[in-house]
């Protein structure tokens, strides 16, 4: 930037900073900044200020750290990046309206562009940093939620169960196939229960992928029980003319599991 | 390249070790006939625990030896199909449904033992 208008500003930060408090006071009223503390705000406040002013005279990489370690704390403890939006909008009609005063109307055009490049640039890194960390998290909670997903509990030897929650769609469903086939060879599992007590609804989509994972459970060489049918599940199956007449199916867990003790030979005794 | 097969006792022991294709698994299949034949064997092991990939032909082929099997009176369990080709059969439609099915070698046999038996 032109080192005249670099010295312009500095000349006027007192003023600057001033008209920006106050300006930003107004503009802030609205928002989630109301519930934060009277003090740490106006301390915020002069923090960020004192930011945006200091990129003018360090190097570009070291204004983009400071900024970075300035954001990078604020999101830590939720700021809204509204707040930063709005204040660096404010900031840039503080100073354009001061220029207006005093510089000349040739000018007026390259400081204006000058001072726009300027404030974008910062705008562009805090919306960047914004997303990075918005992102991360999107991530770390589609992680968690695919961990959630499928988990296929071994509860005696060689009977694992598969409870489901929630809807199945297709990239569930392949999660839940192979899940349940590689739990299978790691517990040498030969009966698994799939228990559809949590699932909403079964329409056909979801019935299909309930058979093929049946299937490919009898391939790598186990048994397959569907449990945890409730009425209105079994109406539906019927009423679209699912077929589900191949593995066996029963209401209950506790059912399923005494048929499936049945199937390796076991039996749960009362001791005397 | 031949798949080797095995006897013990009443049985027939495969272990495919090796890739499948189409004329492997047809010379395999020749084999397999000839030996219940000579052998007089009542059951059969298919283990595939190292196959890593069954084509569409390949799986034909796999459930026309069971059938043929069958029919010259030994039965056949297939074991040991990774979860990765079942997903892949699954996927193409092809079902093995007549194919008796076990985890290992081991719960194979027993299962063998006690569809003979019974």
């Amino acid at each position: 930037m032109e080192p005249s208008i670099i010295d312009f500003i500095y000349k006027r930060k007192q003023l600057l900073v001033e008209k920006w408090l106050e300006e930003v006071e107004s503009v802030t009223q609205d928002s989630a900044i109301t519930r934060i503390p009277e003090d740490i705000y106006s301390e915020t406040n002069r923090e960020f200020i004192d930011v945006i002013v200091n990129t003018l005279h360090v190097s570009p990489e070291e204004a983009k750290e400071r900024l970075r370690s300035f954001v990078e704390r604020l999101i830590h403890i939720g700021w809204p990046l509204s707040y930063f939006t709005r204040g660096l909008q404010a900031f840039r009609r503080v100073i354009l309206e001061e220029m207006k005063e005093n510089t000349q109307a040739e000018q007026a055009f390259s400081t204006f562009g000058e001072v726009e490049n300027w404030i974008d640039g910062i705008v562009n890194q805090l919306v960047d940093e914004y997303t990075g960390s918005w992102e991360n998290t999107l991530n770390l909670q589609k992680l968690a939620l695919k961990e959630l997903s499928a988990p296929l509990i071994p509860v005696f030897s060689h009977i694992s169960v598969m409870p489901l929650i929630g809807t199945i769609d297709t990239e569930r469903a392949k999660l839940i196939m192979e899940n349940l086939l590689e739990g299978i060879i790691e517990h040498r599992s030969q009966v698994v229960l799939i228990d559809i007590t949590g699932v909403p609804v079964v329409d056909t989509m979801v019935a299909h992928h309930i058979i093929q994972a049946a299937e490919a459970v009898r391939l790598v060489g186990a048994e397959c029980i569907l449990v945890g049918i409730r009425p209105e599940i079994a109406q539906t199956i019927v009423n679209l003319g699912i077929d589900l007449g191949k593995f066996p199916t029963k209401s209950t867990l506790r059912k399923g599991i005494e048929s499936g003790l049945e199937v390796t030979n076991k039996k749960i005794v009362e001791i005397e | 390249m031949r798949v080797p097969i095995l006897k013990l006792h009443n049985y027939l022991l495969i272990s495919v070790q090796v890739e499948l294709d189409d004329q492997t698994a047809l010379q395999f299949q020749e084999d397999l006939l000839s030996k219940i034949h000579k052998e007089g064997s009542t059951g059969v092991v298919i283990d595939l625990t190292s196959v890593e990939m069954i084509d569409s032909f390949i799986a034909k082929v796999l459930g026309e030896v069971v059938e043929m099997s069958n029919l010259m009176g030994a039965k056949v369990v297939l074991t040991g199909i990774q979860p990765a080709v079942a997903i892949t059969l699954i996927d193409m439609g092809i079902k093995l449904e007549e194919v008796p099915t076990a985890l290992d070698l081991e719960q194979g046999l027993e299962k063998l033992q006690q569809e003979l038996e019974g």
